[in-house]
């Protein structure tokens, strides 16, 4: 009965299948003997001097873009967009060092903004402090809080720190951010800007320049033994022991270094609009940072910094978009009305498709052009192979 | 009875022993994992630790490096007792380790992990760190120059740049050596270090062995179940059973000791033999 069956099946699919695997076995062990040999290996490519300076080029007028947005901008909707898109950036960057670098989990982080900001608005508006010792004492609170949370990460792990920062975040929601004392109930508590930054133009700068100043703490902390011990430490905590890195305090130390960003960022979130509404830091604004820092692409610098911009700014895109023209008359129809709608569904798309097919969230995406930036060819950074290393491997 | 390189086995359980653990035992619920193991290395030796698979050995380790806290017993380093001292602290001691599954951030680099790995021996604080202060990036340098140094050693520097799971698994075993290299150890641990090699390799990891330990002035204690490897290589030798130590002596000696070669090869191995 086997024997007929066998010869039935269409030009023996399974045998060639395991000889193709078999291949790739042997040519992987090939590579790896190739690897033990030490034959002088072919230089890596660098780019001419001409492609240095089209580097150099396309890096300025990126740079240019963005930091040349607001004088492109004239009104006031608009430039209130893009300082959000500053603020995000800084949490997008805070969420990244605990998702991205620690490992840990953070579905509270719209807490951590929160006491920032109201603690900002609370030092200018009951103690008449300076501007800068709000925004100081801000980064201190948010770390405080956030070296609390990190107690309790310290004993527990996955899904449970998962349910346990839901949780501090809801907590805060009812209790902290439901005390009049504290948020002046339904009113909010003012957090009028200073003289120098009552231009919305100005303000989109300073806020430039903490994102400037967050960026530089986050590649140097890559860079030095603090990051490096975070990094261990998400990798296997053992073999970070054993190290000589302790452990638990770098733990601690990453929820205090995201914390102070949180803070921050939440202190220029009530500056932004000059008043805090404790209406605003709700589960789904908690939701909203988690993923845009996840469809950025956690541990990733720059994905997270595009990420972030274009959740803060994704309202605006889509009232822009169906104000007028043919998404008016989309509009038109029945549910597709409720923009407000929108954001939401956008976001659990783009995470669904992150998880799916880039796990490396948009720096995956950019990668050929990320890299290119950085000195590579633009074909080094495709799915898989490149046409030079073997040609069949590369996908569409 | 002579040692392998011709001398008489040093002298034991006199009390100048650089790592010496005493009356070991630890029990997780009603399971007794070690019962009463002491163990002694004296400076310069290698010594090794064999014993059947659930012998205790990986239990040993962790005890000795503050990862287990054992329930009975002392741990002693150079005349310090380190038995309640968490692990990084034993590290700063001199105490290096391996482990049986490649110690290391697998997703990260050869040179990213030699970096964590120099952990200890960077001195700036986290505030500098972050802030990247001159005397940071020149430290940092220090670091890198260091790490490229044992890399040629190991014959890795090629490998520097690559993801260390993407390396052949024998590759992963000696970036692991070189990475606990990097943090400067006197004393190390090895847990199976020629799991996944050919008995070729595990004969060029002896030398490389015997090497670091002239170069490096290194002391050695390894699970190890290459018995030529043993033989050649190793002063003295500890053998486990069921937690407790079943035999200790000359590798010689433990070759032929009838108990150990029933417990690795099954109770009539010595009448086979």
């Amino acid at each position: 009965m086997a024997t007929p069956r066998k010869k039935k099946t269409p030009a023996g699919a399974p045998p060639v299948e395991a000889n193709a695997a078999i291949a790739a076995i042997v040519a992987e062990e090939e590579a790896a003997a190739m690897a033990h040999v030490e034959v002088s290996k072919p230089k890596p490519w660098t780019p001419s001097k001409s492609g240095w300076i089209a580097r150099r080029g396309v890096a300025v007028l990126i740079a240019a873009i963005v930091l040349g947005s607001p004088a492109l901008v004239e009104n006031v909707e608009n430039l209130r967009a893009i300082s959000l898109a500053m603020i995000y950036v800084i949490v997008g960057l805070s969420i990244n060092i605990l998702m991205g670098y620690a490992g840990q989990i953070s579905l509270g982080h719209q807490a951590f903004v929160g006491v920032g900001a109201f603690t900002a608005a609370l030092v200018v508006t009951k103690a008449q402090a300076p501007f800068f010792v709000a925004l100081i004492l801000a980064g201190v609170i948010g770390a405080v809080s956030a070296f609390l949370l990190g107690m309790v990460a310290l004993r527990l792990k996955g899904l449970y720190l998962a349910l346990i920062t839901l949780a501090y975040g809801a907590v805060a929601e009812f209790t902290i951010f439901a005390t009049p004392a504290i948020t002046g109930g339904g009113a909010g508590v003012n957090a009028v800007r200073p003289s120098f930054l009552v231009s919305e133009r100005t303000f989109v700068y300073f806020s430039m320049v903490v994102v400037a100043g967050a960026l530089y703490i986050d590649w140097r902390l890559v860079r030095s033994k603090v990051g490096r011990a975070i990094f261990a430490i998400r990798e296997n905590e053992l073999a970070a022991a054993s190290f000589g890195i302790n452990v638990t305090s770098y733990k601690l130390i990453a929820f205090v270094i995201s914390g102070i960003f949180a803070g921050v960022a939440g202190a220029l979130f009530g500056f932004r609009v000059e008043s805090v509404d404790a209406a605003n830091f709700d589960f789904a604004l908690g939701l909203t940072f988690v993923l845009m820092a996840v469809v950025g692409g956690l541990g990733s610098r720059v994905g997270v910094f595009i990420g972030s911009a274009f959740f803060a700014i994704l309202d605006l895109l889509i009232h822009s978009l169906f104000g007028s023209g043919i998404g008016h008359t989309i509009a038109k129809v029945g549910f597709l009305k409720q923009l407000e709608l929108y954001p939401g569904f956008i976001g659990a798309v783009l995470l669904l498709l992150t998880l799916t097919l880039y796990p490396g969230g948009i720096a995956q995406q950019i990668k050929p052009i990320t890299g290119w930036l950085a000195g590579k060819r633009l074909k080094d950074h495709g799915h898989g192979v490149t046409i030079r290393e073997g040609g069949a491997g590369v996908r569409p | 009875m002579s040692g392998p390189n011709g001398s008489p086995p040093p002298a034991r359980g006199d009390g100048g022993a650089m790592l010496e653990v005493r009356d070991l035992g630890i029990r997780f619920g009603g399971l007794q994992a070690l019962g009463g193991v002491s163990v002694d290395v004296n400076e310069w030796e290698i010594v090794g630790l064999i014993g059947p698979n659930g012998a205790g050995k990986t239990t040993f380790f962790n005890c000795v490096m503050g990862v287990y806290s054992p329930t009975s017993g002392t741990v002693r380093y150079r005349d310090t007792e380190i038995t309640k001292l968490p692990t990084h602290r034993r590290t700063t001691l001199g105490l290096g380790r391996t482990f049986q599954n490649v110690g290391l951030a697998k997703r990260l680099t050869v040179m990213e992990n030699m970096l964590i790995a120099q952990h200890t021996k960077a001195a700036y604080g986290v505030l500098a760190g972050v802030l990247g202060t001159p005397a940071v990036l020149a430290e940092e340098k220090l670091l890198r120059r260091n790490a490229m140094e044992i890399l040629d050693f190991m014959g890795l520097a090629d490998h520097r740049g690559e993801i260390v799971s993407s390396l052949p698994y024998g590759l992963q075993k000696l970036s692991e050596i070189s990475a606990v290299l990097a943090g400067d150890p006197d004393f190390l641990l090895l847990d199976e270090p020629t799991s996944g090699m050919s008995p070729e390799e595990a004969h060029v990891f002896g030398d490389l062995l015997l090497r670091l330990r002239t170069d490096l002035n290194l002391t050695v204690l390894m699970i190890e179940h290459h018995v030529p490897l043993v033989v050649r290589v190793c002063d003295y030798v500890y053998v486990l059973n069921f937690g407790t130590l079943l035999a200790e002596g000359a590798p010689q000696q433990i070759q032929r000791h009838p108990e150990v070669v029933a417990a690795y090869l099954g109770e009539d191995a010595d009448a086979a033999s």
